[in-house]
């Protein structure tokens, strides 16, 4: 049982962790929660879902086609909240509030286009395997999900780390005052991380409705919310944080149902963001992040 | 002209001189008397909605029948229709604005029990009935005289349906899964624990989840090690449908019984479960395969106008509306809600799509319950074969 | 204007309470917290003027009274361990507290109801008494911003460190107002459940907490009279917007979005803006 529950609990960060790291990548660069985070992850779902139902494409290009035009929607966010609001000087809070309203927008255009009710892909899309080791059952997709998930997590890493673009991205992080004065195309690095954190989103919504076969306009909103607890529980702004903070809040929540019972699993997970905040103010992984906040 | 004809256009300035417009009168259509009916159903914000929807689309396809045929002589229907957004501040500022300013003889609704609470104390102290039809939690109607409802309560059916369960499969231990933070799925989830002890069956297991969940499988799988012979599901269908493929997917014993409730009765669940809703058993008053006559032309006539079947809340709506009509065409009014309040109570021999029909002491519905079983393969309910 | 209240006398309470609530959040945003603790101290309030009402046949003024108290001292409480957070570090964490006390309240039955909530509790809260609060809240802020301690927000806004550094506490300035904004929210709730007749532990949660913080930033945080300007164009928007049914998500998200975008300083602004437009041409 502890070793299925281990399994339960992977697959949920693993798709946790994938969306807070593109969250927490746009904190990093300008220093802003995008709360329209969530809506963007909805739209990346029915975009792969329609791409299979009605434009018959296969999963993997269906998935392709998802995260491409998250992407796109998170340009979208940059160029039409946050680059604006930036060039005014407004306070951040300006930042936070209108992409809630853009995300109140993307929610209601998703239920006059799809409707209210809870779809899901056609069986036909689906891989339908289950691998059993021990006492265990995967389903194939998990594994998949788990690969893809990882896969895209260590990408950008390797983009971050290792190519000039990525330490650009790095740089405005560190300060934008300072990438500019050394030359780095700022406007240009805010355009691709926002398309970055999209797809991410969007990848994070389709891994998410294959998963657990369930999309609706809004799917976004818990999604959000734990978005949020993954980024403090891995330092705001930290990548590497984001991603061992999703992968740890999957297991704490199907730990908490376990040990503590399944009416207080969201009260673990949140008393565990005000423990934490309480010891290490700057979250788990805390690091360059004291002076950000 | 039905509103379902009417062009969008058309349509929103129908609603726009409705909302900005006080004391516009909207009986000009008909020669004689217009009774004004508040149609108070969500229609946006959340699983709300799905529900508010079906209501919404039966009630005014009941209206328009009962206009085209003139059955209430010179009196004609109009519903004033309003979205509360599934949000209990709207509705109440809905239903005052419907009584006070409408000046609406009854309102059928609203689409949430918690938002009843909330609101129908207005229209009790106004002396305007109000007919739910989605409702279902305990002691709603409490709230006074002039609260009805055709949306049958669970704990008129639920304990039929646990009996036939433990004497077709012979259950004794159970798991109890429901949605912590849904009045609905809360309600639900107390009937089915109270059931549970009334039949001396053991639980082995309560687990619970929250709205927007998708994940069950770290409840299920903690459930599957207790080893139950029956598991009762307090879920939404979209939940409900979820539990069940993942319980599959799990690899639950396929002899592990699973028991559903009333908002289960919809054929979303077989098109989000698929193969998964085989065999589950519910409780109804209604389900879209009943064999009555009337029953079947009101699902024929669904579909034809809307093109899809419609679930257990449509056919409340849709009796709830000729309830209201019915009791109109008696009081003889289009403005005394007292009147019509007094006659509706009096209803006690109606046949509607939910068979035969009457009100109970406390203005609730009372109906035969059905025990009804999925059928994953032809994706209905159908009549559960007798033990 | 009587035919108008009487038909929307609730949409007007609600605007008023709202007001009242965006204004618990305005004291925070004027040193620079953005707090979404509002929902967990009104919870607080809430559920302690119902069970003081309902169980304990107090009168509506002491249970009113006792809520606050309970806000005020909630909030003291909380402050003291979430204060020292900076940014968005402190707003998350008042975010985990609102969260805790719904899941709390949920699984609390003999108080809550859970899910199935509190229901026939007795209507006592009034529009005048909403109005007075109201005009209280007002006064206070004015007075506040007027004050010595006045300056003293507006210089922890501008640069905290230089405040700290010229040798005042800082500290006991933050604690002082997520005090008095606590007061605010626990009477806020109390009047809140006495309003509709019902409670459930959902009225409490993270939409509530933002509806009560994007109000002040809405409406401009340096007008007075922006919290309640914005918090009566949350409120009202969805009833004025109701011609628009389906789309009218869409169209309140858009108008908020607008807002943002084109009045920098906040709705409140937009009188002068249209003057001064007026005179330009």
């Amino acid at each position: 049982m502890i070793l299925q529950q281990l399994v339960n609990g992977l697959s949920l960060g693993a798709v946790y962790a994938v969306f807070a790291v593109g969250f927490t990548l746009v904190f990093g660069v300008l220093n802003v929660l995008n709360l329209s985070q969530g809506a963007v992850f909805m739209w990346g779902a029915y975009v792969g879902l329609e791409a299979v139902r009605t434009l018959q494409l296969p999963l993997p290009a269906a998935m392709a086609v998802a995260v491409v035009a998250a992407g796109i929607l998170g340009v979208v966010t940059e160029w039409l909240v946050f680059r604006p609001l930036q060039r005014r000087g407004a306070h951040r809070w300006m930042g936070m509030v209108g992409s809630l309203a853009l995300a109140r927008i993307l929610i209601g255009a998703a239920q006059e286009v799809f409707g209210t009710q809870v779809v899901r892909y056609p069986d036909s899309a689906l891989i339908d395997a289950t691998i059993v080791i021990g006492a265990a059952r995967f389903q194939g997709l998990q594994v998949v999900a788990f690969g893809v998930a990882l896969a895209m997590v260590l990408a950008l890493g390797i983009l971050l780390k290792f190519t000039n673009f990525g330490r650009a991205i790095r740089t405005v992080a560190f300060d934008e005052t300072v990438a500019r004065l050394v030359g780095v195309p700022v406007g240009r690095v805010r355009v691709v991380t926002f398309f970055i954190s999209g797809a991410l989103a969007g990848g994070a919504g389709g891994l998410w409705s294959l998963l657990f076969q369930s999309v609706s306009p809004f799917m976004g909103d818990t999604i959000l919310l734990k978005g949020l607890t993954v980024l403090i529980l891995g330092g705001l702004g930290n990548v590497v944080g984001a991603l061992v903070g999703g992968l740890l809040l999957g297991l704490v929540e199907v730990g908490s149902i376990v040990a503590v019972g399944s009416g207080f699993r969201d009260a673990v997970g949140f008393g565990l963001v005000l423990l934490i905040l309480l010891t290490r103010p700057t979250g788990l992984f805390a690091t360059r992040e004291a002076k950000r906040a | 002209m039905p509103p379902a004809r009417l062009s969008r256009r058309q349509a929103i300035a129908l609603s726009a001189a409705v909302a900005l417009a006080p004391g516009t009168s909207l009986g000009q259509a008909g020669a004689g008397k217009v009774a004004k009916i508040g149609l108070v159903q969500s229609t946006t914000g959340g699983s709300a909605a799905l529900y508010g929807t079906e209501q919404k689309q039966a009630i005014e396809l009941a209206f328009d029948e009962i206009n085209d045929a003139r059955t209430l002589g010179d009196i004609t229907l109009r519903a004033l229709h309003a979205d509360d957004g599934a949000d209990r501040g709207q509705t109440v500022n809905i239903f005052q604005r419907l009584i006070r300013q409408d000046k609406v003889v009854a309102i059928l609704g609203p689409s949430l029990s918690n938002s009843a609470f909330a609101a129908d104390p207005l229209a009790e102290q106004a002396g305007i009935p109000v007919v739910a039809s989605s409702n279902t939690a305990p002691n709603l109607t409490k709230i006074g005289n002039f609260i009805f409802r055709t949306s049958v309560p669970e704990d008129q059916v639920f304990p039929t349906v646990l009996a036939y369960a433990v004497k077709k499969h012979g259950v004794k231990r159970v798991a109890l899964v429901y949605g912590l933070d849904d009045a609905l799925t809360r309600g639900a989830h107390d009937v089915q624990r109270k059931a549970v002890q009334d039949l001396g069956l053991e639980p082995v297991g309560i687990e619970s989840y929250q709205r927007g969940d998708v994940d069950f499988s770290a409840q299920l799988t903690k459930i599957k090690a207790q080893k139950p012979d029956a598991i009762i599901l307090g879920a939404l269908a979209e939940e409900a449908a979820a539990i069940l493929r993942q319980a599959k997917q799990l690899g639950f014993d396929e002899k592990v019984v699973f028991v559903g409730c009333n908002a289960n009765i919809s054929a979303k669940l077989f098109e989000l479960a698929g193969p998964a809703a085989n065999g589950i058993l519910v409780g109804a008053a209604w389900f879209a395969g009943y064999d009555h006559p009337k029953s079947k032309a009101f699902v024929e006539a669904y579909r034809k106008r809307y093109g899809s079947t419609p679930d257990i809340y449509a056919a409340q709506g849709y009796d709830a509306a000729y309830l209201i009509a019915e009791a109109i065409r008696r009081a003889d009014t289009v403005t005394d809600g007292r009147a019509v309040r007094d006659k509706l109570a009096g209803i006690q021999d109606f046949e509607g799509v939910l068979g035969r029909f009457g009100w109970s002491a406390e203005r609730d519905a009372t109906v035969t319950p059905k025990v009804l079983i999925g059928d994953g393969q032809a994706k209905v309910f159908v009549a559960a074969p007798a033990v | 204007m009587s035919e108008f209240y009487y038909t929307y006398e609730n949409v007007i309470d609600l605007c008023l309470l709202n007001a009242v609530l965006a204004f618990g959040c305005l004291l925070l945003l004027g040193v620079n917290l953005l707090s979404l603790a509002t929902g967990g101290l009104m919870a607080v309030g809430a559920y302690l003027s119902i069970w003081l009402t309902m169980q304990e046949r107090w009168p509506f003024g002491p249970a009113l009274l006792a809520a606050t108290l309970a806000g005020a001292l909630a909030a003291a409480g909380l402050g003291a361990l979430v204060l020292r957070l900076r940014g968005d570090y402190f707003a998350m964490a008042t975010l985990a507290f609102t969260e805790v006390v719904r899941i709390l309240a949920l699984n609390w039955d003999p108080v809550t109801g859970g899910a199935l909530g509190v229901f026939g509790i007795p209507k006592y809260t009034e529009t005048w008494q909403l109005l007075l609060l109201l005009a209280l809240v007002v006064y206070f802020v004015w007075a506040l911003r007027r004050s010595a301690l006045g300056d003293r927000m507006r210089a922890i806004a501008e640069d905290e460190l230089a405040v700290t550094a010229s040798g005042h506490d800082v500290a006991r300035v933050k604690l002082a107002l997520f005090t008095a904004s606590g007061a605010i929210a626990g009477l806020g709730g109390a009047l809140a459940a006495h309003l509709n007749s019902f409670v459930a532990p959902g009225d409490f949660g993270f939409l509530r907490s933002m509806d009560a913080v994007i109000a002040p930033v809405l409406g401009g945080v340096w007008n007075l009279l922006g919290a309640a300007i914005g918090a009566i164009i949350l409120t009202a928007l969805p009833e004025v917007l109701r011609f628009s049914a389906q789309l009218r998500e869409v169209l309140i998200g858009a108008v908020t979005l607008l807002a943002i975008l084109f009045l920098p300083t906040g709705i409140a602004s937009l009188p002068r803006l249209l003057v001064r437009g007026r005179i330009a041409q």
